[in-house]
């Protein structure tokens, strides 16, 4: 629970994990999202900045809702009727718990967005590209959780990737150099960081064989802070998106890999490495132009 | 099925007609096969099931390690080659 101290330094609990970010903390996340956005510019990617609503049909092309369905949040909305809407308005909304008590309410066709790279592929549907397409974009993201913890684990963070879509061999190479670049930056800023492979979090994992894939074949690799919080991530996709979604690069279906960066838990390592006091933070100079 | 070319002649057959995209031909024991594109995430549990029938026992995949799938030749070293699961 973040106390008195952290409302000073810039950072106030707003439940489930939330955060409000203010003064050096949300300038500590304004400076590492610019060096950030540095590396997806080597890369000649493109900024794109998406809805935070994706469509549901979407997710359900990636199997989303059988993989993921406890990390889902959807958004509602009233019944487009005005008698519903009247009775809403003319009961008691919110009760003193703090429970809407909703009523009629219209079809769900949308989530909240749960990573920020779906967007990508949905965006390029269709394409042929002649060479490696790279974007980078940042995102809202919710994931509901059992447990949360502020800045390290929350219902709704922000992420910042950076995508490429190619060959094998570009996906590859862009992971393997973006990698590189990381280990530098953790180097010459002094935060202890250890790279592990990992598995995404999937509902009923033993039954799923995308997780026994993973687990066979690494695809994703956490870069972790005290062996625990992982505050950033390469994820391989082979052609799984691509094919979804009919993008070629040359004549077969593209390759596709992101590197995900969890915003406010690089705010939570800066916190664990170099303590409370922005003054002992690393300076980022070279790192954020 | 014991015969090492039997064995690898019946994964590549199964892995050409399960992927689609790929012929016998040209399906060789060091061609990629994740990797590649040419089998997806969702058949490794087919995969897994076609070689326990191979093999007539059932696989581990607790005591598996990664990589084990990467082409036919690393398949058929982890789970024919006596001594191996």
């Amino acid at each position: 629970m973040l106390d008195k101290v952290d409302r000073a330094r810039g950072a106030m609990h707003r439940g489930r994990g939330q955060t409000v970010l203010h003064g050096d903390l949300l300038d500590l996340d304004r400076r590492l999202d610019a060096a950030f956005t540095g590396w997806g510019r080597r890369w000649g990617a493109t900024e794109y900045r998406f809805p935070a609503c994706i469509e549901a049909r979407h997710l359900d092309r990636l199997d989303y809702f059988r993989s993921f369905p406890h990390l889902a949040t959807f958004p509602v909305t009233l019944e487009d009727d005005k008698e519903s809407i009247e009775r809403f308005a003319a009961s008691e909304p919110c009760d003193e718990r703090g429970s809407v008590n909703l009523g009629e309410l219209a079809t769900v066709e949308h989530v909240l967005t749960p990573a920020a790279c779906y967007h990508v592929y949905v965006e390029l549907e269709g394409e042929r590209l002649d060479a490696p397409r790279y974007i980078t974009t940042r995102a809202t993201c919710f994931r509901n959780e059992r447990e949360y913890t502020p800045l390290e684990r929350q219902w709704n963070f922000s992420m910042r990737e950076i995508v490429c879509l190619g060959t094998a061999a570009e996906v590859e190479d862009f992971l393997l150099r973006t990698t590189r670049v990381i280990n530098h930056f953790a180097n010459s800023i002094g935060l202890p960081v250890e790279w592990e492979d990992a598995t995404d979090p999937f509902f009923s994992p033993a039954s799923n064989p995308k997780y026994l894939f993973q687990k066979l074949e690494p695809v994703k690799r956490e870069l972790l802070v005290d062996d625990e919080l992982a505050i950033a991530s390469t994820n391989f996709h082979h052609n799984h998106f691509g094919e979804t979604f009919d993008i070629f690069r040359g004549e077969s279906h593209a390759f596709s890999g992101c590197v995900a960066f969890g915003m406010e838990r690089w705010l939570a390592a800066f916190r664990r490495a170099y303590g409370e006091n922005s003054s002992d933070w690393p300076a980022l100079e070279g790192w954020t132009r | 099925m014991s015969d090492e070319s039997g064995v690898r002649e019946a994964l590549r057959r199964w892995i050409a007609e399960t992927s689609g995209k790929t012929s016998m031909e040209q399906l060789t024991d060091d061609t990629p096969l994740f990797r590649s594109g040419i089998l997806k995430s969702v058949q490794v549990s087919d995969l897994i099931f076609f070689i326990e029938e191979l093999t007539e026992r059932p696989v581990d995949v607790e005591q598996i390690k990664p990589g084990v799938f990467r082409d036919i030749d690393t398949i058929y070293r982890s789970f024919f080659e006596s001594g191996h699961a």
